[in-house]
C-alpha cells in the first residue's frame, strides 16, 4: 500500500489526540467503576477493560482499512454497503440476542457485533452519495426518498426497540439534508412537525389513546419529568447520577475515589452512566475538560467537512461528525437529568465493544476525507 | 446535483459548530449548578444514603409509689435485628437463631430473605440470648439494647398505671398519659453502608445511647391500695356485684391515695383480660350518684341560706312538683323532720325541695363551681365530664328536683369524691391527681394540674361535715361506724339507667365520706355496681367503708380517740420491725401471735401495714413490704456491642 507523504501531512492529529485521550479516560473510569463489582464476582477487575483495549485494536485495523481507500471509491459500494446493514438488522430481529428486553446484539465468534452501530456509518455513507449524486435530491419527490433511505434502517432498529438510537438516524438525515444545501423553509417546516408529531405521540400515550410507545419507554419519559415520581425504580438510575455528580464538587472525589460508583448506588455506571463517574471523579474540572475534548474532536471534523475536496466528503465528514455530536448531547444530557434516559453510550469512553469499534470507524472516514482534500493554496 | 456555493456549506457547517457550543455550554451550565452551586446539598445526600441508622430506645422512666417503692420500671434486655443484605447463609442463620432465641425458624428465614435495610427479629431479647447470639458471630444479626417493664410488686392498681407495648410505648393509664416524659430519648447506633446494604468495614461507625426517661412519683401508696384493692374484691364478690370501685383520696391535698377496681387484670398479660376490666372507671366512666348527692345539696342550700341546722320538714312520703309526685324511697313518709334528720333519713322530697328552693340558676352554678358537667383536668386519658344540663325552659322543674337527690345527672366518681374532699377540707375544693412528682436528672417538680379554690365557706363545709357525721352515727350510714374514728358520709342507692330507662332489678349502690371528721385524713368512696340482693347502700356498702376506714386509718397511724372499743378481742400494738432482717421480723411477730404476709421480692424490710404502735385486735395479719434491689435497675446503659 503507497500512502503518498503528504498524506501524513494531511492527517488531523488534534481530531486523533482527542480520541486517544477519550479512549485512555475512559479506560481508567471503566477501571474504577468494574474493578470492585468484578473482584467480587471473582472475575478479573480489568475484564472490562482488557475488552475495551481489544476493541480499540481491532477498531484501530478496522481505521487502517478503511482510511487506505480513497473514500470516493466507495461510491460504487454505497448501494451494496447499505443493502447490507439492512440484512444485518434483519437479521439481529431474527437470530439475535435478547438484553434487557431488547433484541441488539448478534453473536459473531468471540464477539457481539451490534449492527445498529454500523447501521450509523452506512446510513451516513447512503445518505452522502444520496445527496452528492441525485439531480433533484432536493425537492419534495428527493426529500421523500432519501427520509425512506433513514426510515427503513430506523424503523427496524425502533423494532428492536431502541428510541436511542432511532432519535440519531433522525439527528443524521437533518443534519446531512442541511449541509446538503437544504432550503431552510423545508427544513423548519419538516423539523418542526416532526416535533409537533413526537410530541402529539407522546401525549397520546400517556393519556393511553395510542399503544405504540412501550410502557417502560413511557415511564422513562414521565421518570424524566420528575425522576421522584419513581425513586426506587425507573428514577433510581436518574436520582442517583445527579447525587453522584452533584457530589462531586470541583476536583471530585478522585480515582476509586467515588463513593456513589464504588458503592454501586449508581447503576450502569461503566456503560450509560460512565459520565457520572466522571464527573464524581475527576469534579467539575474533569468534567469540563471532556466535554472539551468532545468539543475539539466535534470542530476537527467539522472543519474537516469545510475543507473536503467535493460535496461527497463534506457530507460524510458531517454526518459521521454529528454522530459524536448527538451521543455527546444525549448521555451526558440524560446523566445530568436534561434528558431522557436512554442506552446510548458515550463515544470512546462507555465499556462496550461495538460502539468502540464503530465509534474508531467513524473517525477513520473523517479523516479519510481530510486525507484527500485538495491541496490548500498559500 | 450541482456542487453548491463552498461559502455556503461553510457558513452551515459553521452554524452546526456554534450549535455544538451552545449545547455544550448548557451541559456545562448544568455541571456547574449541579456540582458548584448544589455541591454540599449532594454531598450530604449522598453520606445520608449511606449511612444506616439502627435506632436505640431510651430507657424508660420508674413509676413510684408515694413512698418510692417502685411499681413499674424497665430493665435492660436486648432487641434482636438482622440486616438481610448481609446475612451470608440464610438457612443455616435462621436455624442457629431458632435455637438461640426460640423462635420459628420458617419465620426467622421470612425476615431474613427481606429486601430491607434492617429487620427486627425479637424483642425482649435476654441478657443470656444476647451473649449467645454475639457468640454465633453470625454475620448480618446484632443486637441492640432495649428494654423490657416489669412489676416488682405484682399488678397494683393495673388501671391505673397502664401499661406499654412491644415497642415500650405507653398503651393506657399514666404509662399513656405521661409516655413522652416517661419514654427517654431514643438514641442509635450509625454505620456507612453500600447500596446492597453492606456496611463498609472502614465506613463511619457511631454510637448515641437513649436517654433515660423521667420518673414519676404517684400520689397512690401501695399500701393503702393493697387494702382497697383487697377490700373491693372481697365486697364485689360477697355482694355479687357485676363492678366494685374504691376510690381514697387525701382531701387536703387531693392526691388519690388508691383506685382499686375489681374485676382487675394483671400488667404482665393485660392482653388476657377484657378491655372492660382495665379501664380505670374511677375518671372514665359516670354514674347516678343517687343520694351520696344530697351532701352536695346539703352544701349548697346552707350556702345559699334557704336551710338551716334549725329548718324542719314534714315529709308525707312524696312531694309534689308542677304537678308530679316525687316520691320518697320509704312510702309511708318520714313524717315531721329536723335538717340533720333528713339526712338521716336520706329524704328524697325534702331534698328535692331544697333544689326547687335553691331554684336552677343557684343550683346549676352551685354545681359549676363544684366542678360538676365538666371534666376537672386530671392527669388521666379519657377523662369524662358527666352529664349536667344547663337550665333552660326545655328542662322541667321535676328535672332539678330529682336532681337534689342525685337523679338526672351523672358523675364520676373523682367528681364526687373531690366533692366530699371540699366538704372534708373547710370548703376548699381541691381537684384529684395522681402524680405528686415528675422527676428528671435536673430536679423535680409538680405536675401541672389546676388550682385549689374555695367553694363553699368553711361554716358550711363544718355544718355540712357535721350533719353528714349524724348521718352515720345515727342515720342510714351506721355501719360505717368505726370506733375511735368519726366517719362522716352518705350512703346512696341509684336505679341504674339501662336503655334511657331506670332499671327495677339493677342498682348501683355506694358510700361516700371521710374520716376523722374534724381532722380528715382519708376520703374514700365505694361504689358497687348490680349487687344482688339486698342493694340499699346502708346494708352493703357501710360495713365495707367500715373495714376499709378502719385499715387505712390503722396504717396510718392515726390516733384513735379514748371511746373504748366495745368488742372483746384484747387490744395489742404492733412492733417496729423496720431495721430487721426477715427472718427476725417474721420470728417477733410470730412470738407476738400476729400472722405475717411478706410482700415484694427482696430480703430488706422497707415498710409494714400496720403501722408501727397501731393498737389492732390480737392475731392480726401484718403485712411486711422489702424491696426490689436485686433487680437490676442501673439507668446506665454502656454500649456492649463495640459499635
Amino acid at each position: 500500500m503507497n500512502i503518498p507523504r503528504r498524506y501524513w501531512r494531511n492527517l488531523d492529529w488534534l481530531l486523533i489526540l482527542a480520541v486517544l485521550c477519550l479512549t485512555a479516560i475512559g479506560m481508567v473510569v471503566i477501571y474504577s467503576a468494574s474493578h470492585s463489582q468484578l473482584a467480587a464476582a471473582g472475575l478479573n477487575p480489568f475484564h472490562y477493560v482488557q475488552r475495551q483495549a481489544l476493541a480499540f485494536v481491532i477498531g484501530l485495523v478496522l481505521s487502517i482499512v478503511i482510511i487506505s481507500i480513497d473514500y470516493r471509491a466507495w461510491k460504487r459500494w454505497s448501494k451494496l454497503i447499505y443493502l447490507a446493514s439492512i440484512i444485518l438488522l434483519v437479521g439481529v430481529l431474527v437470530f439475535g440476542k435478547s438484553v434487557f428486553g431488547s433484541q441488539r446484539w448478534m453473536r459473531l465468534g468471540p464477539l457481539s457485533l451490534q449492527p445498529s452501530e454500523l447501521a450509523k456509518i452506512t446510513l451516513v455513507l447512503a445518505l452522502a452519495r444520496f445527496f452528492e449524486k441525485e439531480e433533484n435530491a432536493l425537492s419534495m419527490k428527493g426529500i421523500a426518498q432519501a427520509a425512506l433511505l433513514t426510515l427503513v434502517p430506523m424503523g427496524l432498529i425502533l423494532i428492536q426497540p431502541d428510541l436511542g438510537t432511532a432519535v440519531i438516524f433522525v439527528g443524521l438525515f437533518f443534519t446531512m439534508w442541511y449541509v446538503g444545501n437544504a432550503r431552510l423553509k423545508d427544513l423548519l417546516i419538516a423539523g418542526f412537525s416532526l416535533i409537533a408529531v413526537g410530541v402529539g405521540v407522546v401525549v397520546a400515550s400517556l393519556q393511553g389513546w395510542l399503544k405504540v410507545i412501550k410502557p417502560y419507554q413511557l415511564t422513562r419519559i414521565l421518570v424524566f419529568l420528575n425522576p421522584y415520581a419513581d425513586r426506587d425504580g425507573a428514577g433510581w438510575n436518574v436520582i442517583q447520577s445527579i447525587i453522584a455528580i452533584g457530589s462531586g464538587g470541583f476536583l471530585g472525589k478522585g480515582v476509586l475515589g467515588g463513593t456513589q460508583s464504588s458503592l454501586h448506588f449508581l447503576p450502569a455506571n461503566h456503560t450509560d452512566f460512565v459520565f457520572s463517574v466522571i464527573a464524581e471523579e475527576f469534579g467539575f474540572l474533569g468534567s469540563l475538560f471532556v466535554l472539551a475534548l468532545f468539543v475539539l474532536l466535534i470542530w476537527r471534523g467539522l472543519h474537516i467537512a469545510a475543507i473536503a475536496k467535493d460535496t461527497y466528503g463534506t457530507l460524510l465528514a458531517a454526518g459521521a461528525t454529528s454522530i459524536f455530536f448527538f451521543h455527546l448531547i444525549i448521555n451526558v444530557g440524560m446523566t445530568l437529568g436534561i434528558m431522557p434516559v436512554t442506552g446510548l453510550p458515550l463515544p470512546f469512553i462507555t465499556a462496550g465493544g461495538s460502539t468502540m469499534i464503530t465509534s474508531l470507524m467513524a473517525v477513520a472516514v473523517i479523516l479519510n476525507v481530510g486525507l484527500r482534500r485538495s491541496k490548500i493554496m498559500f | 446535483m450541482a456542487r453548491v456555493s463552498i461559502a455556503q456549506v461553510q457558513r452551515r457547517l459553521l452554524f452546526l459548530l456554534l450549535v455544538l457550543i451552545g449545547a455544550v455550554a448548557l451541559l456545562a451550565a448544568r455541571l456547574a449548578y449541579l456540582q458548584l452551586w448544589q455541591n454540599e446539598f449532594f454531598q450530604a445526600k449522598a453520606l445520608e444514603q449511606r449511612l444506616q441508622r439502627i435506632p436505640i430506645e431510651g430507657l424508660r422512666g420508674t413509676i413510684y409509689d408515694r413512698n418510692g417503692v417502685p411499681l413499674a420500671l424497665s430493665v435492660s434486655a436486648h432487641t434482636a435485628y438482622a440486616i438481610p443484605a448481609e446475612v451470608e447463609d440464610p438457612e443455616g442463620t435462621a436455624e442457629a437463631l431458632a435455637a438461640i432465641l426460640d423462635l420459628d425458624g420458617e419465620f426467622i428465614l421470612g425476615r431474613l430473605k427481606k429486601h430491607s435495610a434492617v429487620e427486627w427479629l425479637k424483642k425482649k431479647v435476654t441478657d443470656q440470648e444476647a451473649r449467645a447470639i454475639m457468640a454465633a458471630n453470625l454475620p448480618g444479626i446484632g443486637v441492640v439494647p432495649s428494654s423490657t417493664r416489669v412489676y416488682p410488686y405484682g399488678s397494683i392498681a393495673p388501671q391505673v398505671l397502664g401499661f406499654v407495648g412491644i415497642d415500650n410505648q405507653g398503651l393506657e393509664g399514666l404509662e399513656l398519659y405521661y409516655d413522652s416524659f416517661l419514654r427517654g430519648t431514643p438514641g442509635q447506633t450509625i454505620f456507612e453502608r453500600d447500596a446492597q446494604g453492606r456496611a463498609l468495614e472502614d465506613g463511619v461507625r457511631g454510637y448515641l445511647p437513649g436517654q433515660r426517661g423521667g420518673d414519676l412519683v404517684l400520689t397512690l401508696d401501695i399500701f393503702i391500695q393493697r387494702i382497697a384493692e383487697e377490700e373491693v374484691r372481697r365486697a364485689t364478690l360477697e355482694t355479687g356485684s357485676r363492678l366494685g370501685l374504691i376510690l381514697i383520696s387525701d382531701p387536703t391535698t387531693g392526691e388519690i391515695l388508691a383506685t382499686a377496681i375489681y374485676p382487675t387484670f394483671d400488667l404482665e398479660n393485660f392482653a388476657d383480660y377484657p378491655a372492660a376490666n382495665r379501664k380505670n372507671i374511677a375518671v372514665t366512666d359516670t354514674y347516678e350518684p343517687g343520694s351520696t348527692f344530697k351532701a352536695v345539696t346539703a352544701a349548697l342550700a346552707l350556702q345559699e341560706g334557704v336551710a338551716t341546722l334549725r329548718s324542719g320538714f314534714f315529709d308525707p312520703g312524696y312531694i309534689r312538683v308542677s304537678g308530679w309526685n316525687v316520691r320518697c324511697w320509704n312510702r309511708g313518709g318520714h313524717g315531721s323532720q329536723s335538717f340533720v334528720e333528713t339526712m338521716q333519713n336520706s329524704c328524697n322530697p325534702y331534698y328535692a325541695k331544697l333544689a326547687i328552693d335553691l331554684g336552677p340558676e343557684r343550683f346549676y352554678e352551685g354545681l359549676l363551681r363544684f366542678n360538676l358537667g365538666h371534666k376537672t383536668g386530671i392527669d388521666f386519658p379519657g377523662e369524662m365530664g358527666g352529664v349536667l344540663r344547663a337550665p333552660s325552659p326545655s328542662v322541667p322543674l321535676v328535672t332539678w328536683a330529682n336532681m337534689g337527690f342525685g337523679q338526672g345527672l351523672t358523675v364520676t366518681p373523682i367528681q364526687l369524691l373531690a366533692c366530699f374532699g371540699a366538704i372534708a377540707n373547710n370548703g376548699i375544693y381541691t381537684p384529684l391527681r395522681y402524680v405528686k412528682e415528675l422527676v428528671t436528672a435536673e430536679g423535680s417538680f409538680p405536675p401541672d394540674v389546676p388550682e385549689p379554690r374555695q367553694v363553699i365557706s368553711q361554716e358550711t363545709a363544718q355544718t355540712t361535715a357535721y350533719v353528714l357525721r349524724s348521718a352515720v352515727e345515727r342515720g342510714s350510714g351506721k355501719r360505717a361506724e368505726v370506733p375511735g374514728y368519726d366517719v362522716a358520709g352518705k350512703t346512696g342507692t341509684a336505679q341504674l339507667v339501662e336503655h334511657g330507662r331506670y332499671s327495677h332489678s339493677k342498682m348501683v349502690t355506694s358510700f361516700a365520706g371521710f374520716a376523722p371528721k374534724d381532722d380528715p385524713k382519708m376520703a374514700a368512696l365505694l361504689v358497687l355496681w348490680e349487687p344482688q340482693g339486698a342493694f340499699y347502700g346502708g346494708i352493703i356498702a357501710s360495713p365495707v367503708f367500715a373495714r376499709l376506714a378502719e385499715k387505712v386509718l390503722t396504717y396510718m397511724g392515726v390516733e384513735r380517740k379514748a371511746t373504748a372499743r366495745s368488742s372483746g378481742v384484747k387490744q395489742v400494738s404492733v412492733p417496729d420491725v423496720g431495721g430487721l432482717s426477715l427472718e427476725e421480723a417474721s420470728a417477733q411477730l410470730a412470738r407476738q401471735h400476729f400472722r405475717v404476709e411478706v410482700v415484694g421480692p427482696g430480703d430488706r424490710i422497707i415498710g409494714q401495714v400496720p403501722a408501727p404502735e397501731a393498737v389492732v385486735d390480737e392475731g392480726s395479719l401484718v403485712y411486711i413490704y422489702t424491696d426490689v434491689d436485686h433487680i437490676e435497675t442501673s439507668t446506665e446503659q454502656p454500649n456492649p456491642y463495640g459499635a
